[in-house]
């Protein structure tokens, strides 16, 4: 299978799918690739912050204000994706109230509206907070869905021509003289091997950006930087919490709809693949958090996670490139002379629109096209449809029909229907597809007992023989899942860890993969 | 108040068979428990040591073992001692709902996921699944039943799989338990035998999810094989488990008759200990809590998940005495780095070290507390999951512990 197509991306992050999506609001036809599902690097791996651009104010307004107006934009077309909170910086006595009023004063300058609450009006909204506090600032902060921000993304840009291959992974760039025409590609579950010719391909890979580039023999300056997070088994607060200080480690709680994320930790990483979360960053976020949330050590704690950050080294010395401080488009054709190659990267998941409609401005003058950016003003396809706590539930009660309630996960109440309609659209390609598109594994017991319903259900539908069977699929899961079990195991997780392990390697007998164990039967 | 000889805490599989061994001594027993414990929810055979291979027989392979094993409990009771406590676990269940071992040593019974497990007494609802072969085996899944995914099993084992409707019952969302209630009805399993009859192809085996009745599981078996003319058999599933459950009521209904008290649902809140012994205990049943005393007292209050042991962020402890808990270090020592080590974790060797009578230790091995014992899944130096030797500790270390608290 050879394909070819006018732009490539590759990456399904944000911005990838963000950039496919304006490209076909501008009526260009794209391809993306992205070598695992949709926000496999950090786009699915954050806090899932809608930020206000507060954090920011002080040490870096013009970072700030690109939030801020991010923020707004965000509100108006993905609706469905956000929750407005709110957020509260809170100031500790050790965090004094001079920076509280600094902090005050640059929000303001930047357009970012705020409302100092007193300690016992802050209190009376957050019961849980340190009740030492010395006063609140309220801010526009909220929570924000990344998977399906990226996915509404995807789909809105499908529908308008753009083409999506997951699990593709770009294995070479195809040169032609002093440009690239395209690329090599893998799929990762097949391992067919095919070429994409294009005439602009836009490295949207993040973190990997040098990976792809190193494909060419390119190379920026790009540090990474391992971000880890922790999340509870309820939600801890209404509204993102903030303390008060100079950004820093272990500062912030984001309410995200059942549960609160924690966060984080800044670590220099060298590897974007292998980041497992240590049991020193996990005790080092719950003793400091605990200083704003003080009985946060009794808290029942599901996983934790890392992400991996793209930040851009500070000068480069190229002319093209200095578009914000925080992002950065490298057009290759004018920095390293190779035409055809565009590299976008470092940002945030707030700025993911801007990126794409930089990019897309780019590609648009080189193109010679005179067709304005639309994204700001179009709304994403599920913008209409209720997504409240309520609109949920009713949605559930009409999925499961009193006849045919078969609910798999009971933690998070995912119906067998919610993952039938995904495997008729035919799009998912392997288990974690199907975790990621829905709640399934999400709650308390991480899918200690609803994935051995699913795949069931997939043996029911005879999904799992090419894989090597079930049992293989199902260690597989154990082993991802491990990864974000381990570090928090102490107290009641660990009880809950107990049952699971009783179940697969006790009652279950599954056993490491070492020949002549005796007893288990799947030869 | 009313002095009891003996008081076990912890009502799973060790302290019933304590408080049973107690009783047939003509002790007065008080047992207590929050709740049923791990065999109602792993509890489908008894395992004694899974990893001896089923060519061994037991009473050569599990002495050689021990040697190999010095610390584990087994080593406390040696292969007498187990002898002893399985024979009298399998009095409490004369035929026809009894327990038996296959020519003394190990089986290997189809498990919910498709894999064969090594277990040795077996309960006859399960006798027939050590002895099926693929062709010729039928497992039957029920469509609603989310517990037990049919088709996964026959697919592993290689078998004919079929996923039965039973659309007058309303069978979905339907629990293990109200399965197994249903079960009891004879109207439901008939029709059910009928069902599965119409489906038979010649197989001379059925395999179905473990949920063959709570209160005549015997009767349900003979029910279905009669309608079928095929030997039928309950596979272990997802918790909780129907048979460990019917074991849990043998044992309560045999001491409730022997006149033991048998106090459920609330935790024992705190212990009164004096110069190294217990002088009672104080169970919680808000808004009043009770104190109990007795000359001896064991504590079968099993690991994580019955609350015997519970792990802080840096260490865990025995919550209830205090007492010394051997453990691998710090919490990053506690587990390896993945689920299926082909060690198993650390953490699992962790739990309570005793003298040869089972009376708990400091580190110095001096004897912590004089008139109290351990047994079961809260001693140190076993991996019962790995191992699968979970209930084999539970009845071997809950039997030598009553009989030594006796002799005291």
């Amino acid at each position: 299978m050879d394909l070819r197509t006018e732009v490539l991306i590759i990456g399904g992050g944000a911005t990838g799918a963000g950039i496919a999506r304006d490209l076909a609001l501008r009526g260009i036809p794209s391809l993306l690739v992205e070598k695992g599902d949709f926000t496999s690097g950090a786009s699915g791996r954050n806090q899932g912050l809608l930020h206000s651009g507060a954090r920011y104010a002080v040490n870096d307004p013009e970072a700030a204000r690109e939030c801020i107006t991010e923020n707004r934009i965000l509100r108006r077309i993905a609706p469905h994706c956000i929750e407005p909170t709110d957020g509260l910086f809170v100031s500790l006595p050790e965090d004094g109230p001079e920076y509280r009023a600094n902090f005050i004063r640059a929000c303001e300058a930047v357009g970012i509206d705020t409302l100092p609450l007193s300690p016992r009006e802050a209190l009376s909204m957050e019961p849980r907070l340190n009740p030492k506090i010395i006063g609140a600032v309220q801010v526009p902060d909220g929570a924000i869905d990344p998977f399906t921000l990226v996915v509404e993304n995807a789909r809105d840009a499908e529908s308008r021509g753009a083409r999506f291959l997951i699990h593709t992974e770009v294995t070479g760039l195809i040169r032609d003289g002093l440009r690239i025409a395209g690329v090599r590609v893998c799929d990762r579950i097949t391992g067919e091997e095919y070429a994409i010719a294009a005439t602009w391909v836009i490295n949207a890979t993040g973190a990997w950006a040098n990976r792809i580039l190193g494909l060419a023999g390119l190379k920026i300056g790009l540090a990474l930087s391992k971000g880890s997070m922790l999340i509870t088994n309820t939600r801890l607060s209404e509204r993102v919490l903030n303390r008060c200080h100079p950004p820093a480690s272990g500062d912030i709680i984001v309410p995200n709809d059942t549960v609160s994320i924690l966060g984080t930790t800044s670590l220099r990483a060298e590897d974007m693949e292998h980041n497992e979360v240590t049991p020193e960053e996990v005790t080092f976020l719950v003793v400091e958090l605990s200083r704003m949330i003080p009985d946060l050590k009794g808290e029942r704690f599901t996983r934790a996670y890392a992400g991996v950050r793209p930040l851009l080294q500070s000068e480069e010395t190229c002319d093209d490139r200095e578009i914000s401080r925080s992002f950065a488009l490298i057009d290759h054709g004018s920095c390293d002379g190779i035409a055809g190659l565009v590299t976008i990267t470092g940002g945030k998941l707030m700025t993911y629109r801007l990126m794409a409609e930089k990019t897309v401005d780019f590609l648009c003058e080189r193109m010679g096209l005179h067709v304005p950016c639309s994204t700001h003003v179009q709304r994403l396809p599920g913008a209409g449809q209720g997504h409240t706590l309520k609109d949920r539930l009713a949605r559930l009660r009409r999925q499961i029909p009193a006849a045919r309630g078969e609910i798999l996960c009971d933690c998070e109440l995912v119906p067998r229907e919610a993952v039938d309609a995904i495997l008729r659209e035919g799009k998912v390609r392997e288990l974690q597809d199907i975790l990621h598109r829905t709640r399934l594994a999400k709650g308390t017991c991480q899918g200690g007992f609803c994935v051995y319903r699913l795949l069931g259900l997939l043996n029911e539908l005879r999904k799992e023989e090419k894989s090597g069977g079930s049992n293989v699929v199902l260690r597989g899961f154990l082993e991802e899942r491990w990864k974000g079990i381990r570090p928090v195991l102490w107290g009641t997780s660990l009880k809950e860890e107990e049952l699971i392990e009783s179940i697969y390697k006790g009652l279950f007998n599954l056993a490491p993969e070492e020949p002549g164990r005796p007893g288990e039967g799947e030869a | 108040m009313k002095r009891f000889d003996l008081i076990v805490i912890g009502t799973g599989l060790a302290g019933l068979t304590a408080a049973r061994t107690a009783v047939e001594m003509g002790a007065k027993v008080l047992i207590t428990g929050r709740g049923m414990g791990a065999l109602t929810l792993f509890g489908n055979t008894i395992d004694l040591l899974g990893e001896i291979p089923p060519e061994t027989e037991m009473a050569e392979g599990i002495p050689r073992w021990i040697a190999a094993h010095p610390e584990h409990p087994y080593a406390r009771t040696g292969w007498e001692g187990i002898e002893s406590a399985l024979a009298d676990f399998r009095g409490l269940f004369p035929p026809p709902y009894s327990f038996a071992a296959e020519g003394k040593r190990n089986s290997l019974l189809p498990t919910g996921a498709g894999t064969m497990r090594p277990t040795y007494l077996i309960p006859a609802t399960m006798a027939a699944g050590a002895a099926m072969t693929p062709v010729g085996t039928l497992i039957v899944g029920l469509r609603g039943f989310k517990d037990f995914q049919g088709d996964t099993v026959s697919l592993h084992l290689k078998c004919r799989g079929v996923t039965l409707s039973l659309p007058r019952y309303g069978l979905e969302g339907l629990t293990a338990l109200a399965l197994a209630r249903l079960m009891d009805e004879a109207s439901f399993r008939e029709r059910l035998g009928e069902a599965i009859r119409r489906q038979m192809a010649g197989e001379r085996f059925i395999g179905l999810p473990a949920v063959l009745g709570l209160r005549n599981p015997a009767v349900v078996l003979k029910t279905l094989e009669e309608i079928t003319g095929a030997r039928v058999f309950e596979i272990p599933m997802l918790p909780p488990s129907i048979p460990g459950t019917r074991v849990f009521h043998r044992f309560r209904e045999e001491l409730i008759a022997k006149g033991t008290i048998f106090l459920m649902g609330h935790p024992v809140s705190g212990a009164n200990v004096k110069d190294g012994r217990c002088e009672g205990i104080t169970v919680e049943n808000p808004p009043l809590a009770a104190e109990y005393r007795a000359d001896r007292y064991i504590l079968a209050t099993g690991r994580f998940l019955g609350g015997g042991l519970w792990a802080e962020m840096e260490r865990i402890v025995e919550p209830l005495f205090r007492i010394p808990v051997f453990q691998p270090g710090g919490r990053g020592m506690w587990f390896g780095e993945r689920f299926f080590d082909p060690e198993a974790h650390p953490i699992h060797r962790a739990g309570i070290v005793t003298d040869a009578d089972l009376r708990p230790v400091d580190e110095t091995g001096r004897v912590v507390l004089e008139n109290v014992r351990a047994a079961g899944s809260i001693l140190a130096h076993h991996q019962a999951t790995e191992e699968k030797s979970r209930e084999g500790i539970d009845i071997a270390t809950g039997f030598l512990a009553a009989k030594r608290a006796l002799a005291s």
